[in-house]
């Protein structure tokens, strides 16, 4: 294997990501994990739920199983459980994982489950067309909050390790080469890995909050600014909700990693 | 054959589903259908079998579906109200073709009802309860015996239509123990694989029986599987032609098939007057009643649906023959009694006996039924 | 719907006294003596205390409607029980009253037998929970509804064993009861 794309099915293009989305530079980052860990193709199972971050596993030519909306952690689960032989990723959204799949994230990383999940952020819900996220950031305009959100959003990766994942990290699809080392670290992390990686939505909150073209919102991501809420800062919003992050700009990188007993079902031996 | 033993129909569920190949089970608490989780997290790991309590009953028929698809016989099992969280799921294994096992213990209901009293308010549930059309094989043991053979007969008919199936039985008959001798041999259905390359490997190619091939994830076949309508090669689309083939296709894997999956027991309706029409544990206290009516010298007879979906409308129609009266007799607020109209109306009168109080129908109060309604027959006759 | 060779039997007492499992034990007696058997119990929210019952039916064959509806043996352990299920009892059916539970009833009508089965267990056990056991002991000598060496099995079977010898006794100390009678 010497490119990625031959992990690609191409007879599955065109793609349904919209110009400027950084969804697709994230499953870049993702196959050149796969590629640089040499994962089989026939072992390696990615489920998604609903929404645009769960469309990419269509593309990819691996066991790939499109379940319902927020859902992917159990279905995953089951399917561990049942092929511990096979490599197992999940990709979800921000509202896929964190609104209606939420309760089955924090399940699978309490139960330490050999899964690898990437959440894919992009502050709002864009298949459905541009409602607000549990995480868009107070204050920033969604299809169904035409004055800005009033509620706080989540922080993921907080969520992620008081739900007891052994491995949480933040990337930005601004910087794939991060991504990909982070991924790496993730997939062979022995137990529940979760990646949020930071992506934008020119389409829906970028044209929202007048942030500009994907590339833009990419820029804004380079700077490292405290997620959307600076960017937004900077123009006419306010973010209510403060947080560390908004004084040292959004962290990146590993925050947690333990070595903890995997589960593997009820077996006849206690956990090891 | 083994010799006889006193166990619970919760029980013969669980010792069903291991004989017939379960290896999968995911579930969560809920009464009175969690003496089959309890009796697989002790049997299910010495049996070479996985089980995990999952945080919610979606999340639960979620997980026995990626048993199912990464190539195990899966099952979950709960009562009303998680059986109305898994009607998402039940929808995505029918469209999916994912083979999978629902039992639903049925509790009275609406919403939390009561949850140690039987019932037999989710038969039209397992039939209509997921969003969209689709097909539905729903199953109905009236005795602790007939939940093994039928929790066996549920995981070969899943395994052979590549579908959900759901077994219903009520709250008496997953707690009652009864003696009964477990059969140590069952006949098995394993699901069909491809045998064929694996490059190019079109998934949901048509098939001449309608049932397409279900290589396990992780056995060399990559493909897709998704709840969206998909093309052959498993693939989205929303193009109408295909669309309508994948729906009539599914549909027909029921359809086509229900002479062989229908299933009907019938009692003394050979010269029957009065027919009573009850499944399940009413089935039984029906079977009593008719057997007393008759040395009574009332010509009663009982028609027992086993398999509530399809709906044996045929052996229906047979069994009530010239009967003028249909006695439909079910723990809920009459909800089967609309097939048996169906069939029957246009030669039968059709008389509702239902009970919603978390009591189960009586053999004496069918008895009085069937009295009352065969002296209106001669008071009508007269 | 009791009749031809159908008994129904109703253990009813209060929570702690072993009423479901020595129902368990009389349903399973049964079958090791060729015939056959259910047993129901009533469930309930609470997992200790209150109310407990236990309902066997046995017959030579197939049995039909599997829960008992026209008892032919009733014995009460405990007062509520005896409030509760007594007044709907035929008359052609035989009770058996703990005397000390519920003292001073009983006495006006036909087929009552009255033992210490509760005093019995504390004796043997020094603890209620072998008091439905001691009633099995009672209705094997008043009734021989089941033979005692099937439920003597059956007793080895269903309980524990660290405690299969004290219930092996508390049967046979109802044994001596119902035969005193």
């Amino acid at each position: 294997m010497t490119d990625v794309r031959d992990y690609l099915r191409e007879w599955a293009m065109p793609h349904v990501l919209c110009p400027g989305c950084a969804h697709g530079t994230i499953l870049r980052a993702f196959l050149e994990a796969v590629k640089r860990l040499e994962l089989d193709p026939d072992k390696l199972a990615m489920v998604a739920g609903i929404g645009c971050s769960s469309r990419l596993i269509g593309y990819v030519d691996f066991c790939t199983l499109h379940a319902t909306h927020g859902r992917a952690p159990a279905f995953a689960t089951g399917l561990k459980l049942a092929r511990p032989d096979m490599t197992v990723a999940v990709v979800t959204g921000d509202g896929d994982g964190l609104a209606i799949g939420g309760n089955h994230l924090i399940h699978a990383a309490r139960r330490n489950v050999d899964l690898t999940v990437l959440l894919l952020n992009n502050s709002i819900y864009g298949m459905t067309g541009g409602q607000a996220a549990p995480t868009s950031p107070a204050g920033s305009v969604a299809s169904t909050a035409p004055a800005g959100t009033a509620e706080a959003p989540f922080d993921a990766c907080k969520l992620l390790e008081g739900a007891g994942a052994s491995f949480v990290a933040r990337v930005m699809a601004v910087d794939p080469i991060m991504s990909t080392n982070v991924m790496v670290e993730a997939l062979s992390h022995r137990g529940f890995s979760f990646v949020e990686v930071i992506s934008d939505c020119p389409e829906y909150f970028g044209r929202y909050n007048a942030l500009g073209s994907g590339a833009e919102m990419l820029a804004w991501m380079a700077r490292k600014e405290a997620g959307v809420a600076a960017a937004l800062a900077n123009k006419r919003y306010v973010n209510h909700v403060p947080t560390a992050s908004d004084t040292s700009g959004l962290a990146t990188g590993v925050f947690h990693r333990e070595e903890r007993p995997v589960f593997t079902g009820l077996s006849t031996q206690a956990a090891r | 054959m083994t010799e006889a033993r006193l166990i619970q129909g919760n029980q013969a569920c669980a010792e069903g589903a291991l004989a017939a190949g379960c290896r999968f089970f995911a579930g969560y608490p809920i009464t009175p259908s969690s003496e089959i989780a309890e009796h697989l997290a002790r049997s299910l790991p010495g049996a070479g079998g996985t089980f995990v309590q999952m945080e919610d009953e979606i999340a639960s028929l979620g997980a026995v579906i990626g048993a199912s698809v990464g190539g195990m016989k899966a099952m979950t099992a709960t009562s009303g109200p998680g059986f109305s969280l898994m009607q998402e799921h039940i929808g995505y294994a029918a469209m999916a073709e994912v083979p999978c096992v629902v039992v639903d213990v049925m509790r009275g209901g609406p919403s939390t009802g009561l949850p140690t009293s039987p019932s037999q308010g989710d038969v039209m549930q397992a039939r209509w309860g997921t969003h969209g059309g689709h097909p539905a094989i729903v199953l109905a043991p009236a005795s602790v015996a007939e939940v093994f053979e039928l929790t066996v007969r549920a995981f070969n008919l899943a395994e052979r239509f590549h579908t959900p199936v759901t077994v219903v039985f009520d709250e008496v008959i997953g707690h009652t123990r009864e003696s009964v001798v477990l059969p140590d041999h069952v006949d098995i259905v394993d699901r069909r694989r491809p045998d064929g390359p694996v490059e190019g490997f079109l998934p949901k190619a048509a098939a001449a029986d309608d049932i397409t091939p279900l290589p396990a994830f992780g056995d060399g076949y990559r493909y897709h599987l998704t709840g969206l309508v998909y093309d052959e090669r498993g693939f989205p689309t929303t193009d109408p032609t295909q669309t309508g083939a994948l729906l009539e296709r599914l549909h027909r894997k029921v359809d086509a098939y229900s002479p062989e999956i229908e299933d009907a027991e019938t009692f003394m309706t050979e010269d029957a007057d009065v027919i009573v029409f009850a499944y399940g544990i009413v089935a039984r206290a029906a079977r009593e009643a008719v057997r007393l009516a008759r040395e009574e010298g009332v010509r009663a007879g009982l028609f027992r649906p086993v398999t509530l979906w399809p709906f044996p409308a045929k052996a229906l129609e047979a069994a009530v023959g010239a009967a003028r009266t249909v006695i439909a007799a079910e723990m809920n607020h009459g909800q089967m009694i609309h097939e048996v109209e169906r069939v029957a109306a246009s030669t039968a009168e059709i008389v509702p006996h239902l009970r919603v109080d978390g009591e189960p129908i009586s053999p004496a109060e069918l008895l009085a039924k069937l009295r009352e309604r065969a002296a209106a027959q001669t008071g009508g006759r007269g | 719907m009791s009749g031809g060779d159908r008994t129904e039997i109703r253990l009813a007492g209060a929570g702690g006294q072993g009423v479901v499992t020595a129902g368990r034990i009389l349903a399973e007696a049964a079958i090791l003596s060729g015939r056959t058997s259910t047993h129901s119990q009533v469930f309930g929210p609470q997992s200790r205390g209150g109310a407990s019952r236990s309902d066997v039916v046995i017959a030579d064959a197939e049995i039909g409607f599997p829960l008992a509806l026209d008892l032919d043996v009733l014995v009460v352990l405990s007062e509520a029980a005896y409030t509760r299920y007594v007044p709907e009892l035929g008359d052609a059916a035989t009770l058996v009253v703990d005397e000390r539970a519920v003292p001073g009833t009983g006495d006006g009508r036909p087929q009552t037998h009255r033992f210490p089965i509760v005093e019995t267990a504390h004796r043997i056990v020094g603890s209620p929970v072998a008091t439905g056991v001691v009633a099995l002991g009672v209705l094997e000598a008043l009734t021989g509804l089941v033979d005692a060496a099937a439920l003597e099995k059956a007793v080895g079977s269903r309980v524990p064993a660290h405690r299969r010898e004290a219930n092996i006794q508390a049967l046979a100390a109802g044994r001596d009861l119902g035969q005193a009678a």
